[in-house]
């Protein structure tokens, strides 16, 4: 059966970009997450038992290890561009991969997130990142196209401590497609 | 906790996200996408209010998964797909139910679920226990 064709000239300039960026592992410096990250980040999910805990340790001189989820949560570990270069939505070209300049949306279709080690606090973390799958799709909601993000974090000796795979769903902005 | 069987349901646990939350968490996660703090933004997407996040339901199907787990239990993976949006003050529901154990692993099937029922995440999560 053959698949039904892309209809949204943008949509079809999202999958063209993706498919010429398969593959292209892009490195990223993460930074030296601190401890007082670590807290801001379980503040904002209403957990003081981490943060007490972990106050604990530093105190005691003791390695504080990240919230599970911390590197996984974050959007981007760029220090982002001002306002004026992040597209209408807030997004900049880095969370919205493929669709600079085009009009469309996005919204996030999910994740998939294997821990091998947690951060450490004090410890730089760098990570490598690539679109990995361009499909496009017909849905109840219409057409839309979905991109294939991985991301790896890596330690400072190049051992893995998260790898996290995620889905990001683009659809066209003009149709009115929901 | 003793390893449970599978098929076993974990009790529910109903929550609710703040629109305080979903400020403080984009903030917190670098996340400057409109439709998480901002609802007239999000009301010209067609949402009725600002969005949650995907990776805080992530942490939602977690968290929950751990607590169940009870204490010393280790987070190995999880996995989730958004089926439907869930916006600032809405009733969910974390559901899961173990699905395989192996030795102290632990694989659930969680979902969250709205006030109707119907599916707004479905997932898995795999946990652990304490030895």
């Amino acid at each position: 059966m053959t698949a039904p064709a892309v209809s949204s000239p943008a949509l079809e300039e999202v999958l063209a970009r993706a498919r010429e960026l398969i593959g292209q592992w892009r490195d990223e410096d993460c930074g030296t997450p601190t401890v007082k990250d670590f807290c801001r980040y379980a503040a904002a999910l209403n957990d003081g038992e981490y943060i007490r805990r972990a106050r604990a340790l530093e105190a005691d001189g003791r390695p504080v290890e990240a919230p599970d989820l911390f590197l996984a949560a974050t959007m981007s570990w760029e220090d982002g561009p001002p306002e004026d270069e992040l597209r209408p939505d807030g997004l900049a070209q880095r969370e919205s991969p493929c669709t600079e300049g085009l009009a469309v949306r996005q919204v996030h279709g999910g994740q998939s997130v294997r821990l091998v080690r947690p951060p450490v606090a004090g410890t730089r973390i760098t990570a490598t990142r690539a679109v990995v799958s361009a499909r496009h799709k017909h849905g109840r909601s219409g057409e839309f196209v979905l991109l294939g993000v991985r991301t790896r974090f890596l330690s400072p000796d190049g051992s893995e401590l998260t790898s996290v795979d995620e889905t990001i769903v683009v659809l066209d902005a003009t149709g009115g497609d929901r | 906790m003793t390893a449970p069987a599978a098929g076993t349901e974990c009790p529910p646990r109903r929550y609710a996200h703040t629109s305080v939350q979903l400020f403080r968490f984009s903030a917190v996660s670098w996340n400057a996408h409109r439709i998480h703090y901002d609802a007239a933004f999000a009301a010209s997407e067609g949402f009725p209010d600002t969005v949650v996040q995907s990776t805080l339901h992530g942490e939602t199907l977690s968290r929950n998964a751990l607590e169940w787990a009870g204490p010393g239990a280790r987070l190995e993976s999880v996995a989730w797909r958004n089926v439907a949006t869930a916006v600032a003050g809405e009733q969910l529901t974390w559901a899961a139910t173990v699905s395989s154990v192996e030795g102290a692993r632990v694989r659930l099937d969680a979902r969250i679920l709205k006030a109707d029922g119907s599916e707004c995440v479905t997932g898995t999560v795999e946990v652990t226990l304490a030895g």
